[in-house]
């Protein structure tokens, strides 16, 4: 029986390079050698146009291509009968081509050469295995399924997003042996993805901010679709240094740069899988290894039924996260507080908030901090509820929910990593306190 | 398609006995295509004739499309340098391999072998890879008529001339 196209996918990986044959109008053959073969679906395979060679000169006349690609890992040749349908040169397909192939030209010394002009679409029409060849599958697959399994487990009973966030990325160390991994919320008003958890890095980068559009997890968000490399490259790559300090989002709004990418140095492999809920992205899943080829067609299967599920999951926690749960809680009053002030200047102008100096986090979640330190001042309390701060106009929080949580598990991560006597501590669904250790003090920087 | 007959010069005759992957391609009589890995290459001592060695069993179409008379163009390229060369040819004429052609498919899979070795593809790989040069093979051969520079890049295409 002929394999499937889905059975031959690890030929489809840019580890060797396939070959491809064409016939021009007068009838000469033509044969040349591929960067790229794209699985698209189980009947269609797209392949790279970058050149006006004769490859795009005799499929324009002839349609009729025949590619021979090998096996990875056992050498085994396989010929795909194929029919030329149509050129892309935008979209989800072009830009998931697009960022692999700088992967390969970065990888082989060749960015310079190599740019992606258009993804070139064929209908295949016959697969046949050279000389009896068994498509064998990986028994990596199989792990691959039990981990996922795993990991989906470990998102059932998740209380909040805090959690679900941690589990998720603990599951795929665990379960999947995927030691790095991220993940970033969107900013749909600014136009950008923040940091919100992380697993794996020195610096856990939680904060830190990508537009949409930049490298591969910015593309990701931007086509709504995911991208995977098995050779980083180095236009995709999130280097601190490479970054202007200023950068600009959508709006005219300042990118976060205070707060460095947690992105692996070295990075060999990486997927980023968009967080897709009804169409409209809610963030990105990041996974990276400094291994090359580390991650397959059945890698970026398996993390996006996880992203799914992460995402739906999100959506009923968010449900939820907004009606504190009932019965007024005996509060204790806060002790008096002793010892030097520990001073937060907030800056109007773009909600940065700086602790006794030290930079803490700017934007929305900037501005809640304001207003929880500020009610705090006024009124003596420490107790808050999401409700609350959603209703407060001067936040001007976006609709949906989880946003609003998501802040929350950014300043709330944020101050545990940078100030020891200011804590952000959730007390039950939809409410949260404010602890200090030492009495505060907030300067207010208004706008000019 | 040019009809003269070129002579390939020095460095193109090493280059495409050398440690390069050839796959060959010619076409039906209603314009399909059809492809095989061939396993060694020799060239004439004229530079003026090609040939390529191809396990029959591997190449079954493409060999009934040269057998039906269909021009042939053959691709080399060297891994390690991504330098790729392309011949064409108006026809090309089959034979059984003779055991000096066999004994240029093995030398070729050693000198492949180690090619390859240095990218760090597992035994696996290149086991599976080289096994066909021990099938019943044939001896491909054609007269080169046009040669082009295929090393990826905006020069791929150039076509290059043979020895004056």
């Amino acid at each position: 029986m002929n394999p499937g196209l889905r059975d031959i996918r690890a030929c489809f990986e840019g580890a060797i390079p396939s070959a491809i044959a064409t016939v021009a109008a007068d009838g000469t053959p033509n044969v040349a050698y591929l960067s790229q073969v794209h699985y698209v679906d189980e009947t269609h395979v797209a392949l790279t146009f970058q050149f006006f060679n004769s490859t795009r000169r005799n499929i324009l006349e002839n349609p009729r291509a025949l590619v021979q690609v090998v096996d990875p890992m056992t050498a085994a040749h396989y010929r795909l009968q194929l029919e030329y349908l149509r050129t892309e040169t935008e979209g989800p397909l072009f830009e998931k081509m697009k960022a692999k192939l700088a992967g390969i030209a970065s990888h082989t010394g060749m960015s310079k050469v190599f740019r992606l002009r258009g993804s070139d679409v064929y209908r295949v029409l016959e697969i046949a295995a050279v000389g009896g060849a068994r498509a064998v599958p990986e028994p990596s697959r199989q792990h691959l399924l039990s981990g996922l399994r795993a990991c989906l487990s470990g998102l059932i009973g998740c209380p909040d997003l805090a959690r679900l966030f941690d589990m998720t990325l603990l599951g795929l160390q665990r379960h999947c042996e995927i030691a790095q991994a991220m993940l970033l919320m969107h900013d749909c008003e600014r136009g950008c993805l923040y940091t919100v958890a992380s697993r794996g890095y020195a610096e856990s980068g939680i904060g830190s901010e990508i537009r949409i559009g930049e490298g591969i997890i910015g593309v990701a968000a931007r086509e709504r679709t995911p991208i995977r490399i098995g050779y980083a490259a180095r236009e995709y790559l999130y280097s601190r240094a490479m970054r202007e300090s200023f950068q600009k989002c959508g709006d005219g709004a300042v990118l976060e740069t205070e707060i460095p990418f947690p992105g692996l140095v070295d990075s060999g492999s990486q997927l980023a899988v968009p967080l897709v809920y009804l169409d409209q992205l809610r963030g990105v899943l990041f996974v990276e290894s400094p291994q090359e080829m580390r991650f397959s067609y059945e890698d970026e299967d398996a993390l996006t039924v996880l992203a799914a599920q992460l995402t739906l999951t999100m959506e009923l926690l968010a449900q939820v996260a907004d009606q504190p749960e009932d019965g007024a809680r005996a509060v204790k009053a806060m002790p008096r507080l002793q010892g030097r002030p520990l001073t937060l200047k907030h800056f109007a102008v773009d909600h940065s908030v700086f602790i006794d100096n030290d930079y803490l986090i700017k934007g929305v979640a900037g501005a809640i901090l304001c207003k929880l330190v500020r009610d705090h001042l006024d009124s003596g309390r420490s107790e808050f509820t999401n409700r609350e701060l959603r209703l407060d106009p001067a936040l001007g929080l976006p609709d949906f929910s989880e946003n609003l949580e998501a802040r929350l598990i950014l300043l709330q991560r944020r101050l545990a990593e940078r100030c020891d006597s200011l804590r952000l501590e959730k007390t039950g669904r939809g409410r949260f306190r404010l602890r200090a250790e030492r009495p505060l003090k907030l300067e207010e920087v208004p706008r000019r | 398609m040019n009809a003269t007959v070129l002579s390939l010069d020095q460095a193109q005759r090493r280059f495409i006995t050398g440690p390069v992957a050839v796959n060959i391609a010619s076409r039906s009589a209603r314009g399909v295509p059809s492809i095989a890995r061939a396993y060694g290459c020799h060239v004439s001592a004229d530079g003026d004739r090609i040939t390529l060695y191809l396990p029959a069993a591997r190449a079954s179409a493409l060999l009934a499309d040269v057998r039906g008379g269909a021009p042939v163009a053959a691709v080399f390229t060297r891994p390690a340098t991504h330098e790729t060369l392309q011949l064409k040819g108006r026809r090309a004429d089959i034979v059984p391999v003779d055991a000096v052609g066999r004994e240029r498919m093995r030398a070729y899979a050693r000198l492949f072998r180690e090619e390859l070795v240095a990218f760090g593809l597992e035994p696996r790989f290149l086991d599976g890879m080289l096994a066909p040069v021990e099938l019943e093979a044939v001896a491909l051969g054609f007269n080169p008529v046009a040669a082009f520079d295929q090393t990826p890049g905006p020069d791929a295409g150039r076509p290059l001339s043979g020895r004056a």
